[in-house]
């Protein structure tokens, strides 16, 4: 134990006399997150984006898309051509280049799909994806748009429509009694009109798609138009022919099927034109808010991301003592003097575990406290948060001798440990989730301290759970074999000394 | 010359070769208990690797080596509590104060605090560093941080000291203090190993080996070294008239007890006579030279030469460099096996006269 104590005691002198260490550890990383937290705005990109309109466009609809597409991105204030704008992007005055065809409408109503051209000349390819995203989105939303102000003016159509047909079904009424042939003509003028405006209704029904889901009234509108029109073609023919005595079975059906469109259009027109294009609504709830009663149940940036800060100080101050403790003893021949005295190998090793280990946990206590006056809680157990420090600690410092046991200088060893600092805020989910890699990163991942580290602090700090077992698992794996790994090279390291 | 004391540390054809003629070959040399024996040599010449050797830290390719009655490779805590170390460079620590450096040390070696407390104001004092005992090492002079190392290396009071070339670098006078500090060390009962590449400070140690190329070319007390180097002790004479320098050359040849007669370079009327023992012999030179039925030559002085351990040095390489080139160590070794390991004084012999140049 006298042994151990020295070891443990040297580190903690060395360390002490090292105050702007301990600072920058902790002042370091916590002007980051104050800087990030004031700094950050947003997590998708801007995107500035040239939105070329076509002319034949209505103005309120130029309105509505420019609208939409400035949701999603920033429009410039500016008017391009098509050759203006690619060779913007191509400049990279431009990140999005978005085109609108000619003649919208009359593609809709011709069944064709009329199709918005997007441009870009991203070399992120996580802009890309959100460019692409994004891009479907306000898509989405312009066909909501357009559907909405199709509908709107089918409605309309039909309220003509329905006031036409209660008129046509009087007068197919009137015919099957005995009308002079004066009146006939009268009627039979009135029906065409009457159909004409049937016809216009139904070409401007949005598509049955549309409908779907909704009641076989609605649903089957344009049937029952064509169904109308159709009898209306029939009674014309009858009125032409002058036999209506012949045909009054086909006058009764005629005016069935105007009083059944009748209906339908009555119940279409009283459907809200966004009930109808999006017939199915959402309704987000956090059910955090339940508990903390605020309007959002997310953490504001900063907070969301301190956990894993405080993950990366411990592993990277961990690893960079750890790297250069052994190196640098080995390099300044104080191994030889430790082989010449009666002390072992697993004495220095354990005495220089737990001083580090004791100046890590100030130094990440410092750094969880200071963290409050940002505003990130501890929303678990810190008996639990403490013993996860630890063993955060102790498994990050056995990767740190690891690396000093193969590293040949200093330099070297610094080296090693940017390279697992890289590797860490790549794969151990501080920014990118670990869902995003593929699965045989996951042996990697699981290699790595930090990406328990960050689980853990997150479910404990911000959650207020229990991390899961394998957090507690992988992490004493790690902190076992390490040890096991660096007790065996370094007693090698010992006798070649 | 032999010594009763038992011997701390003995080595018998020890060799550990890490290239072509790179390592140490053929070692035999003892160390009695209570000497200081002084490794010289120039840099590279296998002095570190030789204290290596004795304290466990390589193992030999071929011989057999025991410190404290041990092979070093199989020391336990138990010898190892009783062996202090001063590596060559300083590997203490320079965030750590002088105090802090020592008491470090003295943990390693089991020492409990107050045990380390009264032995450091012992040794602090001792060394006169006392008042810098809360000065970090890195504000250390290269004298102080050596007086440190001492330190560090004594606070588990050893019976047996290896130190590195100890006086490394520092000035003549600090390095005069540290032979103050390893004598007064030997006077306690202690035993020193001391390598170091600066050939005057062989005069203090009680017995000095000369190194080259990994190979102990000589080893001896001082005294006899100068004896073995030189063939005897030199008589400086002048003559008070130029003319009479032949005829005096030719009257000292004549005398048995005169080893060799030799001109002093640019000088037309000095000579050095080599004598078994200059203090008895310089009244017989005299005599021979002014007896007025013989030479009757006018001596104006004469005087026992002194001379300083650089020259010895160079001698013994030389006279090592001059052998026949067919004398190799296994000759040399093969003699040295008919019955001389007893004593450090007749391995010293036989470097000096059979060793082969490389």
């Amino acid at each position: 134990m006298i042994r151990v104590r020295a070891y443990f005691l040297k580190e903690v002198r060395e360390i002490r006399r090292q105050p702007l260490l301990l600072i920058s550890l902790v002042a370091g990383p916590l002007l980051v997150l104050a800087l990030f937290g004031a700094g950050f705005v947003n997590s998708n990109p801007v995107l500035r984006t040239a939105l070329i309109l076509p002319d034949d466009l209505p103005a309120d609809i130029r309105a509505q898309i420019a609208g939409l597409a400035g949701l999603n991105f920033r429009l410039v204030n500016r008017a391009y051509t098509l050759a203006e704008a690619r060779a913007a992007l191509a400049s990279g005055d431009l990140d999005v280049v978005q085109i609108v065809p000619e003649d919208v409408f009359g593609k809709l109503q011709r069944g064709e799909n009329p199709t918005i051209l997007i441009y870009s000349n991203a070399i992120n390819p996580l802009v890309e994806g959100w460019i692409q995203y994004l891009a479907y989105a306000q898509i989405n939303e312009i066909n909501k748009a357009l559907l909405t102000e199709q509908t709107r003016r089918a409605q309309q159509q039909a309220r003509a429509v329905g006031v036409r047909i209660a008129v046509g079904a009087s007068r197919l009424t009137e015919l099957e009694r005995t009308v002079s042939r004066a009146e006939q003509d009268a009627i039979r003028q009135e029906l065409r009109t009457l159909r004409a405006l049937i016809v216009q209704f139904r070409d401007v029904i949005p598509p049955e798609n549309l409908f779907a889901g909704r009641s076989d009234d609605v649903e089957n509108l344009r049937m029952r138009a064509n169904d109308a029109i159709r009898a209306l073609d029939e009674v014309d023919a009858l009125l032409v022919s002058g036999d209506l005595e012949r045909g009054l079975e086909e006058l009764r059906d005629s005016r069935e099927l105007l009083l059944l469109l009748d209906q339908q259009i009555a119940i279409f027109v009283s459907i809200a034109p966004e009930t109808i294009v999006s017939p199915v609504q959402q309704r987000y709830q956090n059910i955090r808010t339940e508990s903390i009663g605020q309007a959002s149940g997310a953490y504001p940036a900063v907070v969301y991301y301190a956990p894993g800060v405080l993950a990366l100080l411990v592993q990277h101050t961990a690893v960079s003592l750890g790297a250069l403790a052994l190196v640098r003893e080995r390099m300044m021949g104080a191994f030889e003097l430790f082989r010449v005295s009666p002390a072992n190998m697993v004495q220095l090793l354990i005495g220089k575990y737990l001083g580090y280990t004791v100046f890590i946990a100030i130094a990440s206590a410092a750094l969880a406290a200071a963290m409050r006056l940002l505003g990130v809680p501890l929303q678990g157990d810190w008996l639990l948060f403490a013993l996860l420090l630890l063993l955060l600690t102790i498994a990050s410092l056995g990767a740190g001798f690891l690396i000093s046991t193969v590293a040949g200088s200093d330099s070297q060893a610094i080296q090693f440990a940017m390279i697992s600092l890289l590797l860490s805020i790549f794969f151990s989910g501080f920014f990118i989730s670990r869902d995003s890699f593929a699965a045989w990163i996951a042996p990697i991942t699981a290699l790595i301290p930090m990406s328990h580290g960050v689980a853990g602090f997150q479910d404990l700090m911000l959650r207020g759970i229990t991390p899961d077992p394998e957090v507690w698992i992988d992490l004493g794996i790690i902190a076992i074999i390490t040890f096991g790994l660096v007790t065996f090279l370094t007693q090698r390291q010992f006798r070649r000394a | 010359m032999t010594s009763t004391r038992a011997n701390v540390i003995e080595s018998h054809n020890v060799s550990l070769i890490f290239g072509e003629n790179a390592g140490v070959f053929d070692q035999t040399y003892t160390v009695p208990e209570g000497t200081i024996l002084g490794l010289i040599g120039p840099s590279g010449c296998g002095k570190t690797t030789t204290v290596r050797l004795a304290l466990g830290l390589y193992r030999p390719h071929k011989g057999t080596i025991r410190v404290l009655g041990v092979n070093p490779a199989a020391f336990r805590p138990e010898h190892q509590a009783r062996i202090g170390y001063i590596p060559q460079q300083f590997v203490l620590y320079p965030n750590l104060s002088v105090t802090e450096n020592a008491e470090f040390l003295a943990s390693l070696y089991g020492m409990r605090r107050h045990q380390i407390r009264q032995r450091l104001d012992e040794l602090l004092e001792f060394v006169d560093l006392a008042s810098a005992r809360h000065r970090l090492g890195r504000q250390l002079s290269g004298g102080m941080q050596r007086r440190l190392m001492l330190v560090g290396a004594l606070m588990h009071d050893p019976d047996l000291i290896f130190a590195d070339e100890p006086t490394a670098g520092i000035d003549p006078v600090l390095r005069g203090r540290f032979w103050d500090y390893f004598r007064t060390l030997r006077d306690q009962g202690r035993t020193l190993l001391i390598t170091t590449q600066i050939v005057s400070e062989a005069m203090y140690c009680d017995y000095v080996a000369v190194m080259r190329q990994g190979r102990l070319l000589a080893i001896d007390t001082p005294q006899n070294l100068k004896r073995r180097a030189l063939g005897g002790e030199i008589i400086h004479l002048t003559l008070a008239d130029p003319a009479h320098l032949a005829k005096a050359v030719s009257a000292l040849r004549r005398c048995p007890h005169v080893k060799e007669v030799r001109y002093v370079p640019e000088s037309d009327r000095e000579l050095h006579v080599t004598v078994d023992d200059a203090g008895n012999w310089i009244p017989e030179v005299l005599n021979i030279l002014e007896d007025p039925d013989g030479p009757n030559i006018v001596v104006e002085s004469a005087e026992e030469l002194a001379l300083t351990f650089d020259d010895v040095f160079i001698r013994i390489i030389r006279q090592w460099e001059n052998q026949p080139i067919d004398q190799t160590a296994d000759a040399m070794m093969e003699r040295e096996s008919h019955g001389q390991h007893s004593a450090r004084t007749s391995h010293a012999a036989q470097p000096d006269n059979a060793a082969p140049r490389r």
